[in-house]
């Protein structure tokens, strides 16, 4: 028997995998074909019926998403005959699903909106009361309105197949079932329920966090990566207005398949954060003052140059990218060589989604330890990321201080010092005392790429504009650096990661065509172009 | 055939052309008396009856109760299977399925609460509230429903003075609609508590109300 | 004899000892040539008995009509992993009570037919699955299985022929959709009866997993006797598609309803008319529904030219099924009776598919809505289109059931529907 197979989806011929199913040997040609209870995360009850395709011989039609495909398999998708079919099971959906859209949270990303307006009947027949469920706090983030549930039984199987923390059931049979938890226990406690909103295809499970704070068509989707912890799952962004509403997962095999957890989930709000920096700042006679770039970096290289023999010292944080952490290694490097050190917060314990077990939230609470380490860093200060900065705070030489908020150091920070440098985003206490201030973006703001735990480098791309004048940090200390040692400085991000391929080892021979959107294991022969 | 005389008095189906005593046709003297441990193993998951005493507060297991429970294990290859017998049992004991016992049932099989719930509620059987000492079940379905189902559900209601689905007031009855007992032949059938009551007419109806109120139950 | 009526046009082989109580005692059983066909069985390899059950012709007596023997040689040769014999007792479908009368009557009938088909299929354990609402005649079974196992006849050692078999009676909790095949093994695997998608089919994966193979009741009460006689012998009833006997289930407006043991061909008419003393009252035949409410119910011109047999009933529009004969007469009220039957469906369907969890329930919705006098005559045409297309979309047939009562009635009865939309008038009473 020979290991692929092939048949004939809707007039063109595809050979695939012995043992695929009819929908996904379609999905290769780029049909999708309509479904609801399938996911390829979890089993296939084949339930919903809305995947029915023909196939010629067989006497009645066939769930896509469990008939696997055979030689010489003549099937249709798309003829008269399937669309009726789809047509049909569609109206049952829509028999008691209530006329929500208006106000419903899932209008503009909806399955049921969109299958229903390619292939289902102009007018629903049903004259009869429809029955109604309510809605129902199911805890964590999560609403379940009953009404609009088509039962799929995704959030059922998630939770019992994925999750393996059965939370949630079908309560009764036939047209009287519905979604509900035991009783008021609902889904306290659990780390990934917020995944069932993700994949719920209609609106009956929706986030508290999201409800009713923007349409899904007005929101932009960008490419990003989720810096909660060191897993790295890839996410999206959705913005509106220059703010992150909210972060979804991104499909990613090879790290976090399709799901995130809730803890990285909801830590978004940080991004919107007003207060930025929106300027280099100059302490002069004791006062601050905002200036351009030009005469910042002017008056800094200028002071770089009176220092004689200081020595540096060195704070980066793990939050920055790879890109960022490379420039300010090399600017440690041109004043003349350092220590760096940086802080990280560390849970006691990994919360792994034992239904896909190497996605785990992971215990170091930030997405570029990873990266620091191979610059170089060293991890001082504990759990809290609170401590380790004793010798710095009061160190009388040059201190360069990039992204760490220095949220448990005082004014007295940096007082001594002969030169003070902040490279960050926010103002504190610890910032009082600092010569020059310089205003950079956050990740959200920028293109870069982080190194997770496996060492695995991803890119991510800005979904929202930088306040006033911040700008990368790679690309404002990148430039110092290019001055002070005559060399190049970056002009785009994907100049500085080539910078850093060539500069550390690690991530020798890497490129940001080879990352894609999927990215690529640090000193592993990188074969694949992304896409 | 709602016409045709009773020959034997325990409503144990009209025997036609036969002429058989209630318990020859129940088979009362050839089951005897079952033990509460359950009995021999290979029975031990049916014994459940629905008694009219039930104790809401009853420990879930104990005593012989245990024993039979135990038995029930044995007899699957997983404690998942054992979840069906073991909720009837939870009911033979404290007459409806609560939040409470589902809980504890899902302990003791080493399943999630809200699994154990999934379950009970899909299957008609278990009580999801307390009912009262006789259940009622009266099958309108369509052999019966020819022949004249709906009066006797309403004689029920009527010689009860209750209403469909609920208790009465001395929480004697409740009275709810079967779907279809297997009794066709026997038109209409009605099941209270474990027994099964045959060829019932609404004439009939007060007397069997009679005789459960005098007898207590089986 | 059939209960509570008999009949001199039967063929007793099933049902010899109904309305005996001593056929449940074993040794009245033993001395009546009982557990003879269990010994032989034993003595035999376990595809000797599958071929002689072939050569019998039997057919699945659940209402599906499967050819046995070759459901039996669908189960793997070796038992490398365990293989479970499942009995279907949970008689539900309305019209049927013929199970019931089985287990209640002669145990141990079954409970040898289940240790012989086990032992054909090389399972080592049998599960009896009983409706729930079987309670007295599940401890009729109980008992008398305590008392095989007492004597040697099942459990280990069986007979001392070194085969070991157990048996366990399981019983269900009131869900009509755990009769059918997959929904009952989900049941009895602790889950929610849910049917499952085939394939796999349950010769690969069955209960727990496992290779597995479920028959009716009926069916296996009838393997003692083919192990006896031959399988010769049981095809000289019947006809030559449809061989042996079989239990009808007579219910409705006859004056004997009751089971009768018939052979499979016999005309429905004469059983209405002879067997059964004929319709209630003198009245005159309105609609019969052949095979319990699931087939399609034929009208007074349809039966007078019904064979029972599967080959018969298809020919007059309808199906054998599980042979459960519903007769209605002149005062029957249809529409009442098909919306009955509907609700039926809806309260039982399992909700998993979409055509039959929301297809059901509003077909429901508008049978009542008829039956009050709110209907349409557009109502008639989207009831058909509707169930239409409940037919063949889903996992278990239960929602192509839901189409057979309403597609049928429409069709044939349609005056009366009408005289409810038109004048609100219902045309019967029953």
């Amino acid at each position: 028997m020979s290991e692929t197979v092939t048949l004939t989806i809707d007039g063109h011929e595809v050979t695939v995998p012995r043992g695929t199913t009819i929908l996904e040997a379609a999905k290769t040609i780029g049909r999708e074909v309509p479904h609801y209870c399938y996911h390829p995360g979890m089993s296939s009850p084949a339930m919903c019926r809305l995947c029915l395709v023909q196939v010629e011989g067989a006497p009645k039609p066939m769930p896509g998403c469990v008939t696997t495909v055979m030689d010489g398999q003549v099937v249709h998708t798309e003829s008269e005959q399937a669309k009726a079919d789809r047509q049909g099971v569609l109206e049952f959906y829509l028999v008691n699903h209530p006329l929500d859209c208006p106000i419903c949270d899932m209008s503009g990303e909806c399955d049921l909106q969109d299958y229903v307006h390619e292939e289902g009947r102009e007018h629903g027949r049903s004259r009869e009361p429809k029955r109604i469920f309510g809605r129902d706090d199911f805890g964590g983030d999560v609403l379940f309105y009953g009404d609009r549930c088509v039962m799929c039984t995704r959030c059922v199987r998630f939770m019992s197949e994925v999750e393996q923390d059965h939370r949630l059931t079908v309560v009764e049979r036939g047209n009287r079932s519905v979604i509900d938890t035991f009783f008021e226990e609902g889904l306290e406690g659990t780390n990934w329920h917020g995944n069932i909103v993700d994949i719920c295809p209609v609106g009956a499970l929706v986030s508290k966090d999201f409800l009713h704070k923007a349409r899904a068509w007005d929101l932009d989707h960008t490419p990003s990566v989720c810096t909660s912890c060191s897993q790295g799952c890839n996410i999206d962004l959705h913005t509106r207005d220059n703010l992150v509403q909210r972060l979804k997962p991104r499909e990613n095999l090879d790290v976090n398949g399709w799901w995130m957890c809730d803890e990285g989930r909801h830590n978004y709000e940080w991004i919107n954060k007003g207060d930025r920096i929106e300027a280099p700042l100059v302490r002069d006679s004791g006062a601050s003052k905002a200036v351009g770039w030009k005469d910042a970096l002017t008056g800094l290289l200028a002071a770089a140059g009176a220092l004689d023999g200081a020595k540096i010292m060195a704070v980066a944080s793990p939050l920055a990218s790879n890109e960022d952490l490379g420039a300010f290694t090399g600017l440690v490097e041109a004043f003349g060589g350092g220590d760096t050190v940086y802080r990280s917060a560390r849970a006691e314990s990994e919360v792994v989604l034992k239904g896909f077990p190497t996605l785990a939230r992971r215990k170091d609470l930030a997405a570029n330890v990873h990266g620091a380490d191979l610059m170089g860093a060293t991890r001082v200060g504990g759990d809290d990321a609170n401590g380790g900065l004793d010798d710095i705070a009061g160190h009388r030489g040059v201190i360069l201080v990039l992204g760490d908020a220095l949220a448990d150091q005082d004014e007295s920070f940096g007082s001594d010092a002969a030169l003070y440098v902040y490279v960050g985003t926010h103002m504190s206490e610890a910032t009082g005392n600092a010569h020059y201030v310089l205003p950079v973006t956050t990740f959200a703001e920028q293109e870069g790429t982080f190194t997770n735990l496996d060492g695995r480098v991803q890119r991510f791309w800005p979904g929202v504009e930088a306040p006033g004048m911040a700008r990368p940090a790679w690309f404002v200390l990148g430039a110092m650096v290019a001055e002070m040692t005559e060399g190049e400085g970056a002009r785009s991000a994907a100049d500085a990661f080539a910078q850093l391929a060539g500069s550390v080892q690690a991530f020798g021979g890497m490129s940001y065509d080879d990352l894609g959107t999927r990215g690529a294991v640090v000193n592993e022969t990188v074969s694949l172009a992304g896409d | 055939m709602s016409d045709v005389p009773f020959k034997n008095l325990g409503w144990a189906g009209n025997t036609g052309e036969f002429d058989l005593s209630e318990d020859e046709v129940r088979g009362d003297d050839f089951v005897g008396d079952r033990p509460a441990h359950g009995g021999h193993a290979s029975g031990s998951a049916t014994m459940p009856y629905m008694l009219a005493e039930k104790n809401p507060e009853a420990t879930l297991f104990e005593g012989e109760y245990q024993e039979r429970f135990e038995k029930i294990l044995t007899r699957y290859p997983d404690k998942q299977a054992a979840l069906l017998p073991t909720l009837s049992l939870a009911q033979e004991l404290r007459g409806y399925v609560s939040p409470e016992s589902m809980d504890r049932v899902a302990e003791l099989l080493e399943l999630s609460p809200a699994y154990v719930r999934g379950v009970t509620t899909f299957y008609t059987m278990y009580n999801k509230r307390p009912v009262g000492r006789h259940l009622v079940q009266v099958c309108t379905n369509i052999s019966c429903n020819l022949c004249g189902a709906d009066e006797v559900l309403d004689a029920f209601l009527k010689y009860t003075d209750t209403e469909l689905g609920e208790t009465s007031e001395d929480g004697g009855f409740t009275i709810i609609e079967a779907e279809c007992l297997a009794g066709c032949g026997f038109p209409t059938c009605v099941q209270i508590n474990s027994r099964y009551f045959e060829n019932v007419t609404p004439t009939e109806v007060p007397k069997i109300i009679e005789h459960l109120k005098s007898e207590g139950d089986s | 004899m059939a209960y509570p009526y008999v009949s001199d046009k039967e063929v007793r082989i099933l049902s010899t000892y109904f309305g005996d109580p001593k056929q449940r005692h074993l040794d009245t059983y033993v001395e009546r040539g009982g557990y003879k066909a269990l010994e032989k069985a034993l003595g035999m390899g376990a595809d000797d008995v599958v071929n002689i059950v072939k050569d019998s012709g039997l057919r699945g007596r659940g209402g599906a009509g499967f050819p046995t023997g070759l459901k039996w040689s669908f189960m793997p040769k070796d038992s490398s992993r365990p293989h479970y014999l499942l009995c279907n007792a949970d008689e539900s479908e309305p019209g049927t009570f013929k199970d019931r009368e089985l287990i209640r009557w002669d145990p141990h009938q079954l409970i040898e037919g289940c240790l012989i088909g086990a032992h054909a299929i090389r399972a080592q354990h049998v599960y009896i699955y009983c409706r729930g609402e079987f309670f007295e005649t599940t401890q009729v079974l109980a008992r008398a299985l305590e008392d095989a196992y007492a004597k040697g006849y099942a459990g280990e050692n069986i007979l001392g022929t070194g085969h070991t078999i157990d048996v366990t009676v399981h019983a269900g909790a009131g869900a009509y959709i755990c009769g059918e095949e997959t929904g009952l093994m989900n049941s009895l695997e602790g889950k929610r009866g849910e049917p499952r998608v085939k394939p796999p089919f349950p010769a690969a994966v069955g209960a727990f997993g496992m290779p597995s193979t479920i028959n009716n009741v009926e069916t296996l009460c009838a393997i003692p006797h083919i192990v006896t006689n031959g399988g010769e012998w049981y095809k000289q009833y019947g006809t030559e598609k449809s061989p042996g006997t079989k239990l009808f289930c007579v219910s409705g407006h006859v004056n004997k309803p009751g089971n009768y043991e018939l052979p499979l061909g016999f005309p429905l008419q004469e059983l209405i008319d002879d067997v059964c003393g004929g319709v209630r009252d003198g009245n005159a035949l309105k609609a019969v529904i052949p095979g319990g409410s699931s087939v399609p119910i034929i009208n007074a011109e349809e039966v007078s030219r019904c064979t029972l047999d599967y080959e018969g009933c298809v020919e007059v529009g309808t199906m054998l099924g599980c042979a459960s004969v519903i007769v209605m007469d002149e005062t029957a009220d249809i529409v009442k009776q098909v919306r009955r039957m509907v609700d039926f469906y809806a309260h039982e369907s399992c909700g998993q598919c979409t055509p039959c969890r929301e297809g059901s329930a509003w077909t429901a919705k508008i049978m009542r809505r008829i039956e009050n006098g709110e209907g349409t005559e557009e109502d008639l045409d989207m009831l058909m289109e509707v169930t239409q297309k409940m037919v063949g979309t889903t996992i278990c047939v239960l929602s192509d059931s839901v189409a057979a009562p309403v597609q049928s009635s429409i069709e044939k009865f349609r005056d009366e529907y009408l005289a409810l939309i038109r004048r609100g008038e219902r045309v019967g009473a029953a």
